[in-house]
């Protein structure tokens, strides 16, 4: 499409580029004013999230997963998303977690320094059956957080660059990229 | 003054079929009143399609109770998500049901634009191997019309809406009238080659054909490539009523849009053989209201047509209008789809895509058509796509720290290549809809009885789908290649077709080849529930052309005062 028929459509979309659903925004804004998740997690699960994903997701010259409210969209999620039977084994998981920090850490994982932090994560993500706890809780929290860190605003808009609207499609574009692509691209017709 | 109740024709549906039929029927200077059972849609605050997860509460997981509260059958559909669910029913006000052990899904959009504005935008035109099949094997009843009859109608249609595509000189997926085709990409090129070399040429993988606008067409701009088309489109660049056929009917100062109104009856009068009108219920004030016209065009969609035929009953019709064959209601058919393989494609590391296509890679059906296959009639395409993963591959895969997270910026996992069946299913006079006895919707109307069934024919093919598609990935020059099943039941595909077919007699059908019916002269059916077979190609294209054609001959009936 031409330059200055993107523009058009730009500014045909400018209004809705940045409209949510009022609810959402209205929640964010709660959430980010530091108003409660409607039952949820503790500060201490909190803390266990918040020092996991920033083992994961550490800052570097990029912001780091709390620094995009990672640990407030997991406890959306689990709080007011999930199934009480899914939150139940997603808390106990994190009892697990937390349980091996202190088998092979010797302490709470928030607690832990760096390397111990990522013995921990070592030791959980080297085993191969992930469907039992820890494991289990720890590759959902994983997703999560990825899931979170990578559809946070900053993220999109600043590391990503993500474009809204590309214009174009190529196919057989050169490497390397300044923006990734979203999961799922293609759609069933 | 009062509000007109009298027109020249009357469109049930504002949808795909319906959009067309108030175009064609308003410019041929018909006083047309569309009715449409949903609320209007304004797409400069309804479309959604520019909102960023960011911006979702639950940041595009969905709202998992509400979405259980009030669509716990849409919510089956990928579209009907955090933000699109807005395009479909309310489950609780529209209710279906089916036996225990036949389940279907019934995706709905009630509004101005209809599913015109979720739908998947694939468009191909079917071929003579496809009208000829039910005369070829005995399953179904021949269709009254063959491709020669519909092909200048495709011609009409691609060349209004703009289509995407690439022709191919298949003689079983007849060429378009194509807007440039979309790219492909590096790893879908270089398996097209493979494929056709491996197989002869007989297999042949080419771009997908969409109702998408590569170039600026009809006044409405090119595709922006942003990506979730099922959640609308601001710009128009892909096809629905809303954008492209309602304003061509309103710009005739012909049309009269009646949104929230639901119809719930086609009034038969028995001293002219003739319908008279309908009757609508008002679906916020529960009024009732009857209108009149010459002519009646039902574009309800598949089910709702069919439905509304049933509930319309009279001394002459007990059984549902235009019902003298017994035949309304029966031969209803879906594609049975989602059966395939997925693979990876080493190398091409140096490549990426930029954009998001909303269209992928279509393999025309290659099954029964120069050869018989042993096990199964009739056949299927594949659909399907390649790309890299992106950030989203990071969730299952192991590490962590700064270079785990740049790698995640910075690079794309292997490419991956995959592609599904979308498969015919054999017309079968017990794969019905029918009234339920005691259910009704919000608006006191019978809800729809669904008992469809996947057969013996639709799950040999499903198999082969795996196999053939493990075949090309392998030709192509994948590893890890995996074969997937479907469990979809019938609906899923929201191809649904049939119950009030095409015929050429009155005892074999509902309708004539001019989607007229056969015992209601001026009462026309051309959306969906005309279909006499479901070929494999995704339908709305045919429904389109079909409609287009049935105004075309009912307004020279009217001209020559035989309607």
């Amino acid at each position: 499409m031409e330059r200055r028929d993107l523009l058009r459509a730009a500014g045909a979309a400018t209004a809705l580029s940045f409209l949510a659903p009022r609810d959402a925004l209205a929640v964010w804004s709660r959430i980010a004013r530091g108003g409660a998740v409607i039952g949820g997690l503790s500060e201490e699960q909190l803390a266990l999230i918040g020092a996991i994903a920033d083992t994961i997701l550490p800052r570097s010259d990029t912001p780091s997963a709390t620094d995009v409210g990672v640990p407030a969209f997991v406890n959306v999620i689990v709080s007011e998303n999930d199934t009480d039977e899914d939150r139940a084994a997603f808390l106990a998981g994190l009892d697990a977690i937390e349980a091996r920090a202190k088998t092979t850490g010797g302490d709470a994982f928030a607690q832990l320094a760096p390397s111990a932090r990522a013995s921990v994560i070592e030791s959980i993500e080297s085993e191969s059956n992930r469907r039992a706890d820890p494991a289990r809780t720890y590759w959902r929290l994983k997703a999560l957080i990825i899931h979170g860190y990578f559809t946070s605003e900053p993220v999109m808009k600043d590391v990503l660059k993500f474009e809204v609207m590309p214009g174009r499609f190529e196919g057989s574009a050169p490497m390397p990229i300044r923006t990734s692509m979203p999961p799922g691209e293609y759609r069933h017709a | 003054m009062r509000e007109p109740t009298d027109f020249d024709a009357i469109v049930v549906g504002s949808g795909i079929s319906g959009g067309w039929a108030a175009k064609e029927l308003t410019e041929h200077g018909l006083k047309t009143l569309v009715l449409e059972a949903g609320g209007p849609v304004d797409p400069n605050t309804d479309y959604v399609e520019h909102v960023q997860p960011w911006a979702m509460h639950f940041r595009g997981f969905g709202d998992r109770k509400a979405l259980e509260r009030d669509h716990p059958v849409q919510r089956g559909c990928y579209a009907c998500d955090e933000v699109g669910h807005k395009f479909f029913v309310n489950d609780n006000e529209n209710p279906y049901t089916t036996p225990d052990d036949a389940p279907f899904k019934w995706f709905r959009g009630r509004q101005v634009g209809g599913r015109s504005i979720t739908w998947g935008r694939q468009v191909y035109r079917w071929s003579d191997l496809d009208f000829g099949a039910n005369a070829k094997d005995g399953h179904g009843t021949d269709w009254p019309i063959r491709y020669k009859d519909i092909a200048p109608w495709y011609s009409h249609v691609e060349r209004f809406i703009g289509i995407t595509g690439a022709n191919e000189g298949l003689s079983q997926l007849p060429d378009g009238e194509f807007l440039p085709a979309m790219q492909m990409t590096a790893v879908e090129t270089d398996a097209r080659g493979k494929i056709l070399k491996s197989f002869g040429g007989e297999r042949v993988m080419t771009i997908g054909r969409a109702a998408i606008l590569t170039t600026n067409h009809n006044g409405r701009l090119a595709c922006h490539y942003c990506g979730p088309c099922e959640r609308g489109c601001i710009t128009h660049s892909y096809f629905t009523s809303l954008g492209s056929t309602l304003p061509a009917a309103q710009k005739t100062g012909n049309l009269t849009l009646r949104p929230n109104s639901v119809v719930a009856e086609v009034i038969y009068d028995p001293t002219r053989g003739r319908a008279s009108g309908v009757r609508v219920i008002d679906a916020n004030t529960m009024e009732a209201r009857e209108y009149t016209a010459r002519v009646v065009f039902l574009c309800a969609s598949t089910i709702e047509s069919v439905r509304l035929l049933l509930n319309s009953k009279s001394t002459r019709f007990p059984d549902g209008l235009a019902n003298s064959s017994g035949t309304l209601g029966k031969y209803v058919m879906d594609h049975h789809y989602g059966s395939g393989a997925s693979g990876t494609v080493p190398g091409f590391t140096d490549k990426r895509t930029i954009g998001r296509r909303p269209n992928g890679i279509y393999i025309a059906r290659f099954r029964n058509v120069k050869t018989e296959h042993p096990d199964f009639l009739r056949g299927y395409g594949m659909q399907g796509g390649s790309g890299r993963g992106g950030w989203g591959r990071g969730g299952s895969m192991a590490g962590y720290g700064a270079a785990f997270k740049d790698s995640l910026i910075n690079e794309l996992g292997p490419w991956s290549l995959s592609a599904s069946g979308w498969g015919e299913t054999l017309p079968n006079e017990n794969n019905t809809v029918t009234l339920d006895p005691t259910t009704k919707d919000k608006w006191g109307i019978p809800a729809a009885r669904m008992d469809v069934r996947w057969r013996e024919n639709e799950l040999a093919m499903d198999q082969d789908m795996k196999t053939a598609m493990a075949e090309m990935l392998d030709a192509a020059g994948c590893t890890n290649i995996r074969t997937h099943g479907s469990n979809n039941p019938p609906g899923h595909c929201i191809h649904e077709m049939g119950g009030a077919r095409m015929s050429l007699t009155a005892k074999d059908g509902v309708l004539n080849r001019w989607n007229q019916a056969w015992d209601v002269k001026n009462l026309f059916i051309t959306d969906g529930a005309c279909m006499a077979s479901s070929a494999c190609q995704n339908p709305s294209i045919t429904y389109m052309a079909l409609t287009a054609r049935a105004v075309a001959n009912t307004v020279a009936m009217m001209k020559r005062r035989e309607l």
